[in-house]
Parts: structure tokens; sequence; C-alpha cells
């Protein structure tokens, strides 16, 4: 049986019989990792971001064969994994109160995670614009756009010292 | 340290549905408290818990609470109507104060103290200098108490927690995904269920609902991996497996056939059709004489309203685990309503209600009646059947299919302003065809019968706030047409829209100021309050509208609505009330309606949570403008459209206005729902804006941008032009001409001969260096790609190759002495190879590209033989040709083959480099390249007067390689290598289909061949400017809003460098630029799945999402955005 071998949020892993599984599929189903969600599988709705070596990734239309050999981080794997200290972008969430329901929340922390690595200041409209293509239908929109930006702000804190 | 005595304080109440304890507090000092409710995702899980901490004064940490178990927590209804903390929180405030009271109790023994004396804070008793925690003055006692309904709560003055904003309780664990939604539940043993559903999606009611299913054929899945039961009973069929993808591809495989159900009544329009319905009118309203007071009005309106249907829409489709155990069955659930669920699953299998257990965990958001009670059907069923855990995750397409759905309504509003210039007399009726969603598996298994029937819940706010003295106010009840029930402001909300457009009418009749107009006829002073503060703290700006503020093709207006939500049976009970004030900018050439501000005043008494309620406030407007401005449910003749988010899109941050809010102060009420009241002015709010911008009354919601185009060019009386296309020639006009030219001579052609079979040399003889050789030939031409069926043995053939003259099979080019190439002598072998003559002396049919293999000299003819030799032999008979007359006479392709081909090999040309001439051989022989990129002439063969023109080949465009057009493109020397490497020319073509596993074959191949193909590729662009890479404004309409909604994410996302995204810019796509929409189209359709070896993309198949009409409204939406200096086809 053909294995798929590799690192999940820091640590190497392995899984077999996965050849036409999604990376979705994969992380919840095979590794019973929840932070990715199911939303649509097409890719439209984000909630099942997770990162692929630092890039975004809707894998809910990624073939898990796709990560061989790769890095996949996860909502799990954010924040710090000895002392469990939260990821900025996980704390700004907490400042902003950018959840409701929380089912999108994954695909929000995950695509502010990405645009933050990239652009560490960005402006509300470009927040906006990152998060696109993710969908919320609490409305919570708002919250979360506050969110990135104390993500921002305690990554440009934590950047100081 | 000795672990504390247990001990325990509990606050008990005897109910109909048994002993409920909704409050204990353990010797730890925490507190479990239980309620009926359920979080659906606005956070009242915090809110009770700040309740419960006011009245006992401790930590908000310390709270644990439980909410909708039907074990533990009393039923207090499904959580509807906002009525969680205005109504059943009420028991758990007693309870607490009751317990804060008992704890005093007890403190004032410990201390010897008057009780009077004893305060509490913190968690802890004091009196004077001494304290005890709650923890240990508990310890060792057992107090059971029953709930006092008389207990004194505290005064909200001296409120600490109450009031404060709090963070979400739930929010760190969903932050680290540490979080247990229902999706995320796994117990052990727990298998996987996937349910079919019929054809008759998202319907009720009708005779053919539980009796449409024909048959079950289990063989057609038998032996497949992971199958564990089928289950089938009236029409619910669902099948249980180990995985939850084998349960998935075993009911996708699984046969079944269904009677077709009767289409449903015409749903446009929509308003016809819901009059149409039988309906029973129930007068809820009749003040005065209203026809007389009509009759006296100096003027009148009669107005038509009109709301969609809609999609309550959860981010995550319903899921649910079910437990069997022997009959006392444990269901773990989203529900909204997990006593009435509790109910609704004993009647399905036969049990009473407290045989069953009903466990609540959070679910997606959930504004209404979704598919989470129906999916615990499906469990249960399936537990049942197999006597595990079961858990059922539905697809995206069964939630948007059977959701019942947020119903239509209609409203007609009649009225006038009397004598006075005082509204006079308003008549309403209201149809609203809706029930409570019976549970789905209930209705397919036949246990409740699929009778049309109501709910009479179309009377939410159906009286207008405003003094009239002549009213008569009507709500028709009538069944669902589709499933449907209530959403988020019920029918408070299109009441609403009708009620608030109509008063902006009159006001604009009277010659008002639409904000001093509803003062003048508001009586109550707690109402005309908020009204008249959210318009000054807005900045309201009156006048008689409409104002009509332009800037260029941009038009302004602010609008006003307002409303109290009424909830529960007629006359019912007041949430909070709303009101807003909205402003909107109209592009009035594409019609489109851009909410820019949103300002909510809100009255609900005591504020629990500032930031929840600010929150949920948020919710309602950003939803609710998303529902106003685009969402609508449409209809086949069957069934919803929607699939998915295609078809049914919702809000993106784009779209979100900037929100304020006004909370009014009063502490001293008591506490008013908030869930849904911010959304119920928000259509009217909208409606009354577009008007006072443009002067158009919007009527039907969605206010769409194509509506208002419409109505913007009716108002100017010139429809915008719509320039009529040409009609696009046919292609293939040769056939005919081929016939006659080939069939006249096709006789007197001699046959060719056969040569004998003879077996083929064994691998053994062949040197490492020829098989390397041959297998490095073997991938430049790609034999396996065409020679290998879809999950065909590899290299095996079968494989349909469609040409303009009928479908070919390609052969078994493995060793198999009877099927493939096992007794094919060297000589068979070339002369197929180079005349496309086959061993047997038949001509083969030019789509094997004979052509260009002539050219593969002899050292890479033999080498190829040689490695074909060693492949894996597989017996797979070749399919026969079916061919259109007259080319299903093979002789006469020898006619063909003396006027198209020649079969000499290349001469070097000694003035180009030896790379170029490389490449040039590997191009034109063994690449075969010309075989799809060059145009071929009527009669099917290449022309070299075109040569790498770009063709059509089948349905896919193979495009330009040579000439300006490759130029505009951008390729060259590297570009081409980068491509035939890994697939993808930065920034000018990522390969798809064929071309994709053609690029995975040349892996095959050295990277300096590959250089060398490049240069010779290279070499054959002309230079030319590069394509305009412009995107056109295609006017805004359902299709682009697809295109949005399904395809921009992976398109156009707003976060570049996505994993998933697509690699080049669809203003480069060459399929999009091809002469027919055919490969764009089969793209859309089937999706892509490309090669794994490669770097490339994969892209999901719409072809069960989307039907042929749709995709064709994309395609040509796609060539107008992305392709305008293109002319559209057809």
């Amino acid at each position: 049986m053909e294995r798929l071998d590799f690192t999940l949020n820091g640590k190497a892993v392995a899984v077999t019989g996965a050849a036409r599984l999604t990376l979705l599929d994969v992380l919840r189903d095979r590794l019973e990792l929840n932070g990715a969600k199911y939303g649509c599988g097409l890719g439209q709705c984000g909630a099942c971001t997770v990162l692929v070596d630092g890039a975004p990734a809707r894998s809910c239309v990624m073939r898990a064969a796709r990560v061989q050999g790769r890095a996949v981080t996860t909502l799990e794997g954010l924040a710090a994994p000895d002392s469990g200290t939260l990821h900025p972008v996980q704390q700004g969430f907490i400042d902003g109160q950018g959840a409701q329901c929380g089912y999108c929340l994954n695909g929000m922390v995950m695509t502010a995670v990405a645009l933050l690595a990239r652009n560490p200041d960005p402006t509300e409209a470009e927040i906006r614009q990152a998060l696109r293509d993710n969908l919320c239908r609490c409305g919570t929109h708002l919250e979360i756009v506050a969110s990135v930006r104390h993500a921002a702000r305690r990554m440009a804190e934590a950047a100081d010292v | 340290m000795s672990e504390p005595l247990p001990g325990l304080l509990s606050i008990f109440d005897d109910r109909p549905e048994g002993r409920i304890s909704f409050l204990q507090i353990d010797e730890t000092g925490r507190v479990t408290a239980r309620n009926g409710h359920v979080d659906l995702g606005t956070g009242i899980e915090t809110a009770l818990a700040q309740i419960v901490a006011e009245e006992l004064d401790l930590p908000l940490s310390d709270v644990r609470i439980v909410l909708g178990d039907t074990a533990s927590t009393p039923n207090q209804g499904p959580t509807i109507a906002s009525e969680t903390i205005q109504v059943a929180a009420h028991p758990l405030r007693l309870a607490a104060a009751q317990a804060r009271q008992a704890l005093a109790g007890l403190a004032a023994r410990q201390f010897n103290a008057p009780a009077a004396e004893i305060t509490t804070e913190g968690g802890a008793v004091h009196w004077r200098d001494a304290s005890i925690h709650y923890g240990p003055l508990i310890a060792g006692t057992q107090l059971t108490m029953r709930l006092d309904l008389e207990v004194p709560v505290k005064d909200p003055a001296d409120y600490r927690i109450v009031g404060r904003p709090m963070g979400r309780v739930d929010l760190p664990a969903k932050l680290t995904g540490a979080f247990t939604y229902i999706h995320d539940l796994r117990l052990d043993g727990m298998l996987h269920g996937h349910v079919l559903r019929p054809p008759y999606a998202g319907r009720d009611s009708g005779d053919f609902v539980g009796r449409s299913l024909i048959g079950v054929d289990r063989a057609s899945v038998q032996g497949m991996p992971g199958l564990v039961d089928i289950v089938v009973e009236g029409d619910f069929v669902g099948v249980v497996a180990e995985t939850p993808q084998q349960a998935q591809a075993i009911a996708e495989a699984l046969r079944v056939d269904w009677r077709m159900p009767p289409p449903l009544p015409p749903m446009e329009p929509l308003a016809q059709t819901i009059k149409d319905q039988p309906s029973t009118p129930r007068l809820l309203d009749s003040t005065g004489d209203f026809p007389r007071g009509l009759a006296e009005c100096h003027s009148t309106l009669a107005r038509t309203y009109l709301w969609p249907f809609h999609e309550h829409g959860s981010i995550g489709p319903s899921c649910g685990v079910a437990d069997w155990q022997d009959g006392a069955p444990v269901v773990w659930s989203g529900t909204q309503n997990p006593h009435m669920l509790q109910g609704d699953l004993a009647l399905l299998v036969g049990l009473a209600p407290e045989q069953l257990e009903v466990r609540r965990l959070q679910a997606a958001g959930c504004y209404g009646r979704n598919c989470a009670d129906d999916v615990c059907g499906d469990a249960l069923l399936l537990s049942r059947a197999v006597r595990r855990p079961v858990r059922v995750q539905l697809t995206r397409a069964q939630e948007h299919l059977w959701e019942p759905k947020g119903a239509a309504q209609l409203m007609e509003v009649q009225g006038g302003i009397g004598l006075s210039g005082d509204l006079h007399a308003y008549g309403f009726d209201s149809w609203y065809p809706s029930n409570r969603g019976p549970n789905l598996a209930l209705l397919l298994t036949g246990r409740i019968s699929p009778e049309p029937h109501h709910a009479m819940m179309g009377d939410r706010t159906i009286v207008p706030p405003y003094r009239v003295p002549h009213k008569r106010i009507t709500c028709h009840d009538l069944a669902p047409i589709v499933r449907a029930a209530w959403m988020r402001g019920v029918s408070a909300l299109p009441n609403t829209f009708a009620h608030e457009s109509f008063i902006d009418e009159l006001a604009h009749e009277a010659g008002e100021d639409p904000v001093a107009f509803r003062l003048r006829h508001l009586d109550d002073p707690r109402q005309a309050d908020l009204v008249r503060r959210t318009a000054d703290e807005a900045g309201w700006q009156s006048g008689r509208g409409p104002r009509l503020r332009r800037q260029g093709r941009m038009a302004y207006g602010q609008g006003f609505a307002y409303a109290t939500y009424v909830h529960g049976a007629f006359p019912g009970t007041a949430a909070a009330s709303a009101a807003w004030v909205c402003d909107v900018a109209v592009d009035t050439e594409t019609g489109e309606v851009t909410l820019t501000r949103v300002f909510v005043g809100q009255d609900q008494g005591l504020v629990i949570n500032p930031d929840g309620v600010r929150a949920q406030i948020h919710g309602n407007v950003i939803q609710t403008a998303s529902r106003t401005l685009t969402e609508e449910v449409t209809f086949d003749a069957i069934a919803p459209v929607a699939k998915s988010w295609a078809s049914y899109p919702i809000q993106s941050f784009a779209q979100v206005p900037e929100i304020r809010t006004m909370l009014v102060e009063r502490p001293g009420d008591p506490a008013l729902g908030v869930g849904e009241s911010a959304a119920v002015p928000a259509a009217a709010a909208i409606a009354n804006a577009i008007f006072d911008a443009t002067g158009i009354r919007l009527r039907e919601a969605p206010f769409t941008p194509e509506k208002l185009r419409a109505a913007l060019a009716a108002n100017v009386a010139a429809a915008l032009p719509a320039p009529p296309r040409p009609v696009r020639k046919r292609r293939w006009r040769g056939i005919a001409a081929l016939g006659g030219a080939l069939t006249a001579g096709a006789l007197a052609l001699p046959l060719h001969s056969a040569i004998p079979l003879s077996r083929a040399p064994s691998p053994s003889q062949f040197t490492s260096e020829t098989l390397a050789r041959g297998a490095e030939v073997f991938g430049a031409a790609n034999c396996a790609g065409c020679h290998t069926a879809q999950s065909g043995a590899p290299s095996a053939g079968g494989r349909p190759m469609e040409t303009p003259f009928g479908t070919v099979y390609s052969t078994n080019l493995t060793p198999d002495p009877q099927t493939g190439l096992g007794q094919w002598s060297y000589a068979a072998f070339e002369r197929a190879m180079r005349h496309g003559i086959s061993r047997d002396g038949k001509n083969l049919y030019p789509a094997f590209p004979y052509t260009n293999f002539a050219r593969i000299d002899d050292g890479d003819m033999q080498a190829l033989y040689a490695y074909l030799q060693t492949l894996p032999p597989v017996r797979a008979e070749t399919p026969r040709a079916a061919m259109l007359t007259p080319v299903n006479l093979r002789p006469v392709n020898a006619v063909w083959n003396a006027m198209f081909h020649d079969p000499a090999p290349l001469t070097p040309d000694p003035a180009q480099s030896e790379a170029w001439n490389r490449g040039r051989y590997l191009v034109k022989a063994a690449g075969h390249c010309s075989a799809c990129h060059t145009p071929r002439n009527a009669l099917g063969a290449e022309d070299a007067s075109r040569a790498f023109a770009g063709a059509m080949v089948g349905t896919d465009w193979a495009p330009p390689l040579a000439g300006p057009e490759a130029g505009a493109r951008g390729w060259d020397q590297p570009a081409f290598a980068a491509y035939l490497r890994d697939g993808h020319a930065p920034g000018i073509a990522s390969a798809s289909g064929k071309m994709a596993e053609i690029v995975a074959s040349l892996g095959a191949v050295p990277d300096a061949d590959i250089q060398a193909m490049a240069t010779y590729l290279a070499s054959q662009v002309t230079d030319a400017p590069p394509l305009p890479r412009i995107e056109a404004e295609v006017p805004p309409g359902p299709t682009s809003r697809l295109f949005e909604a399904a395809c921009a994410s992976c398109h156009l996302p707003g976060l570049s460098g996505a994993e998933t995204a697509a690699q080049v810019p669809l203003t480069m796509s060459s399929a999009i630029r091809a002469p027919q929409p055919d490969a764009v189209i089969g793209v859309i359709r089937d999706g892509i799945e490309a090669p794994l070896s490669l770097p490339l993309r994969d892209m999901p198949a719409f072809g069960a999402e989307l039907d042929q009409a749709r995709i064709a409204e994309l395609a040509n939406y796609l060539r107008a955005r992305f392709a305008p200096d293109l002319e559209a086809w057809r």
C-alpha cells in the first residue's frame, strides 16, 4: 500500500491508503484533527484552509498525495508546541472576539496567518481583500477584520521586543 | 492536601418532563447551570453564564452552562424567536439567586451571624473580616431545594458582570481546534453513513413523498470496500461503511431507481403561485371600519411586496451521530430544538421520548431550521440497523437542496391619508407558505403523512406600530410549497419590508419627511424615543424624498425603517425594537447597490453583554443585507437549483458596510431578545434608500443589479442595447467532400499484405542502453497516454479517440501474444509506425500519428520496439471502431496516405544549431506535437501551411505554438522548456487534461532534449505585441455572481499565492481564447486532475453542480470578461 509522508505541525507523519483522499479527509478522518472544517468540498467557503509550506491551501480540493514531503500547518499547529502560548493571530481573534459560531474561524485564522506573514501591517481594505474568499454566514466580518488588526499589532509588538 | 468532602447544593423543579436540576454547586465551588435552549453560535452560553455569575457573585470561569441535553435540561421549547435571554433564562436567574440566598444561610450558621449581614463576592461569603469560599461551605453538605419563583433577585443597579462586555467562553478552544463541534465527535466503534435522497429535493408534501422508491440494486455495490449495510425504509436509503469516503463512494455507485415526482407549480411569477395556493384567512386586527376609512381618504395607495425563498446557509452542512444502544439510543445533535427532536426521533423508531436521549453539541451557526434534525433521523435509522454508533455528515448539496427554506412571503397593502393629513386606513394581507419543517426521516419512511399543513407563523409583527383609526390586518395561513420554515426574522422581516416601505410611500404622498411622518403616528413614547434618537444620532437628513443626489453615474440615498420584532403566537411578545438609518450608493449604469453605512439604534431593555448585543446587530445587518440585495432560491421544474454557494452566493467581506450601533440604556427594564431584531427593518430601509437615490421603488426582493438596471432603463425609457451576435459557421463542412473523393477510388486500391505472426524477442536480448533509450522515446511520444483506457491497465489500449469521422480505439501495446504486440515482429511494428499499416495488412486510422512517427530514426524505433516488449503483458481486446461512412471502409485510408503521408526522414538543417535540429526531430517525430497543434484540412490531414497554428481536438483546444499568436502569449525558449518540464510556464500557461499527461510522460526525457524541443519550438514563434490581458466590465447578473462565488476563490483569489489557486490568470487561458467554447465547458464540467508527478493543481468538477445551460452561460461570461478582444462564441 502506497505511503504518504509529510510534516504535520512540525512532526513527521505517515499515512497509508490515502491515494484517493483529499488532504481534508486525511487530516480529519485519518489523523483526527478538528481544526480544518468541511464546508463545501468545492473550495468556495475556505473553512478547510491549511498552510502548505506556508501558503494557504483549500484542503478540500487538494489531493493528499500533493503534500508528499511537504510541511502542512493546521490550526492545531499555530500555538507554541511546548508552552501552548497562542499564536498572535489566535490571540488577536480573542482580542477582537472574531467569531460567532466559529465554524469559519479556522479559515479566517489560517488565511490571516498567511496574509500577515507577507504583509505585517495590512490596511483594512487589504484585510478585507485577503479574506474575500472566506465565507461567514453569521456576519462576523467586522469583528474578524478587527481581530486581524489586533493580530498585526501583536506581531509588531513582539517584533519590537 | 486532602480532597474536600463531597457536597452539593442543587436547585430543582418538577416539570412535565421530570425533575430538572437547574443549578448545582459542588464542593469545588463550581456551578453547573442547565438551560433547555441551545447556543446557535450567538454566544448565548456566555450571556447565560453572566446571568448566573452575577446573581451568585462568582467569577464567570466557575460557571459551566449545559444547554439542550434532553436528559438533564428543561424542555423550554425550540431556541427560536430570540427568547433565550428574555424567557428561558428566567428560571436560571431565579435559581442562581436562590442558591446565593442558601449560601448566605449556610454562612450565617457557620459564622453565627445574622443572615442579612452576610455578603457575597468573588465566589465567597463574607462577614466582617471572615470569609469562606462556596466550595468549602458546601463540602459535606447535601442541600436540595425546589425552585422558588418568588425569590428576590439582584437590583440591576448593583450589577457587576451583567452589562459588561465579556469575551466568549467557547472562543479559546475554537481557536486552537480543541473545541468539539457535532462534526468533530468520534465514538469508539463508530461507523459512517451516507444517505441517498429521492429526486423530489426540498419538498415535503404530496402523495409521492415516501412512496417514490422503485428499487435498490444491492448487487451493484457488492464487494465494495468498507460496506457494512444498506438500509432501506420507504424512501429512506442509506449506506453504512467503515469510513465516510467509503460510504459516499458506495452511495454514489449504488443503483437506485426512483419514480419521478410531479413538477412544482410554476415558481415564476412567485406572487401568483403563492396566492394560488389554498389558504385560510385569519383576521387579526379590525379596528374601526377599514372600507369606510379607506373611502374617506383623500389619497390612497395599493401596493404588493414580495419576499423570495432563502437558504439558511449554515457554513457547515449538518451532521449527527446516533448510538442505538440496545433500544436506549443516544443521539448527538446540533439541533435547534432538542426536546422537539427527541419526540420526533422517538416516533421514528417507536420508542417513548424518555427512552431516547438527545445530547446537544454546537454546530455551524443556525439561523432557523436547517437539516440539523433531519440528519439525526438518518443516523438513528442507520445505527438501529447496524447496532453500532453511526455518524452521518450531509454533503453541501444535500444541505442546500433539502434544508427547509426560509419561506417566501407575499404582502398586499392598501391604505391612505385622511383629510387631516393623518394615516387614516391601513389594510394588510400577508401570505407565508411555511410550517415547522417536519423531520425528513419521518416523511421518507412514511411514519407521518405527507399532507400539506401550515403553522400559524405568518403573523409576526403583522400589525404596524402606527396609530391608524381603521385597520384590517389579515394573515393568510398556508402550507409550504417547498419545504420551508422559520428563518431569522421569520415573517416579521417581510411584513416589516411591506409596512416600512408603504409608510415611506405614504410619507412621500403626504409630502413629508419619512421620519417625521412616522413620529407623528407613534403613540408609544419609548418607541418614539428610539426613532427620534436613532435619526438624530445617525445624522438623518430630513427631507421630502426622493432627493436623487447624483455624482457622475453614482446616485446616493438614505433610508429609514424601524420595527419591533414580535414573536410567539399572536398577539405575541415583543423582543427588542430596532431602527435603521442606512446609506446606499447606486451605480446607475450597472444597477449595483452598495450599502455603504448602516446605523442601528436598538432598545433591548437591560443589556446582558454589550459585546454580544453588538455582535448580534452586526450579524443581523450583514446577513440581512445579503438576503435583501442578492439572495434568492430559484427552482427548476422539480426542485431547488442551488447545490452550493455557486448558485446561491452569500455575503462576503467586499460587501460589508460600515456599521454603527446605538444601544439605548434601560438597565431597569427587563432584557429583551436581540437575536433577530436588527434584521427586521433591513429590507425596507434599503428599499427606502434606493428610492431616495433613484426615485425607483423596489417592492420585490432581492434588489439585484439586473432588476434595478431594468427599472432604471424603464425610467429613462431607453433600454440598454443588447447587440445581436453573429452566428458562427458550422465546422467540418468538408466531410461530404471527403466521402465523395474517397469512395470513388476505394475499390480499386490494393490491400496490404499481412505480416505473419512471429514470437517477439525476449527482453533479455536487449541491452540496458537500448531499453533506456526506448523508455525515453516511449515517454516523448506519450504512448501510454493514448494507449491507456480510463481505469484500464497501462498501455493496454481501449481509449476512445473521438475524431470528426467517428470513434476509434487505441490498441494494446503490451506484449500479450493474442491481443497485444507479443507476436509482432520488428518489421510489422516498424511498418505500422511508419506507414500506418497494421500487422494484418489493414490501414490504421490517422488518429494514430504515423505521419509523425515515420520520422523516428532507426535507432529510436528499434529501442522503442525493445522497450515495448518489456512491458507487463495484459490481455485486452481492442474495441471495434465506430466510424461514420465512408471512412469506416479502412481501405479508403490508403488513398489518404497517398495524398498526405510523406514517410521520408527529416534532413538536418546545417544552418541551425545541433539543439535546434535535435528539437525539431523530437517535436516532429516521436513528440508528434503537430498531431494536435496543427489544424487539419477537410480530409483530416495536417495542414502544413498552418503548422502549429492551433486546433480543436475533439472538445479540447490545442493552442497555437507558432507564429504571432504564440509570440503574443510570451512563448520563448525558457517558457517552453519550463512548460515541457513542469507543465507550467509562469504567467503564460499551465498544462491540464491531455497536455498534462503528456508533460508527465516527458518526465522520461532528459533535460537536454527538453531544452532542444524548446529551442526548436521557440524558433517557430514570431514576435508580436503581448496579449492585452485586459478584463472587461461585464454587467453584473446571476453569472457574474456565480463566478464570484464558485470560481473567484481560485481564479481571482483575494490573497494570491494560494497552494490551491490557479497558476495562470484567466486572461491568459488558452481555452477561453479558443475558437469554440467546448474546451472551457469541458474543464468546468469535468474539472482537472493533474498528474501528481508535476507541480500542477487540480480543479473540482462542476458537472454535478451546474446544468449544461449554466455551464454554457459561465463559459460565455468568461469569454466576455477575460477575452474581451475576441468576438463572443456563436
